[in-house]
């Protein structure tokens, strides 16, 4: 695989990964807070 | 922290010249390498002493059901994870001056360097669930039991680990603890630091990826510093703390992965950071920035902030504060080959 292919795929998966968890840490917190007020 | 001499200092006793200190060819490398081994030396106690208190509070608060208690435990905990990446930064420093003794154990320093990056790694991701704790806290006034069992979980393995990593480190320097366990025993994670350092960079992508990654963290992390910290000066009056506190788990994520990212870096090549000035700023501003945001997480004056509410003074330091020592770590960051002598 070409080097720059593997960089682009390499850091749009850890990108991906870290911007998925920070959306359901935001997600859940909103909906428990929905939830207790 | 005495510098190394870089002159013959000769006592001049009839015929006979004592020579007192050796001269090293590069004198402000040995300097720096002197200072950061006494570093280590004096850090290198925090992380499982500090460690030990933050899990033994955190049992605590839990058996006694106190969120104050938590609270503290969670900060003990945040703090002792930023001190234990310079603990383990330095640690490579002392390691380059230690290694060339006559005596030097070079098995049982791999043994500790490999138990130390195993334990770092484990005390990052406690402190991460320790902040998200803090956060959770400010907002929903209570942290849900998933990310309680996560840390108490998580501070458990890392005291194990970080003890059995002090005793590897302890070894090195003390000879009647080796003689009190005898031989020591061939260890698993001798490889670990160094199959990490082969990996990052021997693989090709594995370098580029990175530096990418420390980009995309940084801008994560300043983007909504820089929001949340501009509100607290003034700027976007219309707008409550509250709102945008809302954000700062983005901020960090983004700083977890500069901190994984930089670790890496380091323990890639570790000689190119533990000699360059630059990266010593760069590693106290983030420091400096870490506690900074404690203000932020765990204080109520910045949280009641509401909309077209003027923030007091105390606040607006942190604020400006916390921008100044952002921009200066990004400025380090950027300045590594210049003002030092990296890459």
């Amino acid at each position: 695989m070409p080097l720059a292919l593997a960089v682009i795929l390499a850091v749009l998966g850890v990108t991906a990964v870290v911007g998925i968890a920070a959306y359901v840490v935001d997600r859940s917190t909103a909906r428990q807070e929905r939830k207790e007020s | 922290m005495r510098p190394a001499s870089g002159s013959h200092s000769p006592d001049v006793g009839g015929d006979i010249v004592v020579e007192r200190c050796r001269v090293h060819p590069r004198r402000s490398l040995n300097r720096i390498t002197m200072d950061l081994t006494h570093i280590h030396l004096l850090l290198n106690h925090f992380p499982v002493i500090g460690d030990i208190i933050g899990g033994g509070l955190f049992v605590l608060a839990l058996i006694a059901k106190s969120d104050d208690l938590k609270r503290v435990s969670l900060a003990v905990l945040l703090g002792i994870a930023l001190i234990a990446i310079p603990t383990y930064m330095s640690g490579n420093a002392a390691q380059e001056a230690i290694k060339s003794l006559p005596d030097s154990p070079k098995s049982m320093i791999e043994n500790h360097e490999g138990a130390a990056l195993l334990s770092l790694a484990f005390m990052e991701l406690t402190g991460v669930f320790a902040w998200l704790a803090l956060w959770q806290f400010r907002r929903l006034a209570r942290v849900p039991k998933w990310n309680l069992a996560a840390i108490l979980v998580l501070t458990l393995v890392s005291i194990g680990l970080v003890a059995r990593a002090s005793n590897l480190g302890g070894e090195i320097r003390h000879a009647e603890i080796r003689a009190s366990q005898g031989t020591v025993a061939p260890d698993p994670q001798v490889g670990l630091a160094r199959a990490v350092r082969r990996f990052v960079t021997d693989t090709p992508w594995m370098w580029p990826t990175c530096e990418t990654l420390h980009f995309v963290g940084l801008s994560l992390l300043l983007g909504v510093v820089f929001l949340v910290n501009l509100r607290v000066l003034g700027v976007m009056r219309g707008v409550s703390f509250a709102s945008l506190h809302r954000l700062l788990p983005w901020a960090a994520f983004g700083f977890g992965v500069n901190i994984l990212t930089g670790m890496l870096f380091f323990v890639g090549i570790p000689g190119q950071y533990t000699d360059n000035t630059a990266f010593y700023w760069k590693i106290v501003m983030v420091m400096l920035a870490g506690l900074n945001a404690l203000y932020f997480t765990l204080l109520e004056e910045p949280w009641s902030l509401g909309p077209k509410e003027d923030a007091p003074l105390r606040a607006k330091i942190a604020a400006g504060s916390a921008m100044v020592l952002w921009v200066g770590v990004m400025y380090c960051g950027s300045m590594l080959p210049f003002l030092g002598n990296s890459f």
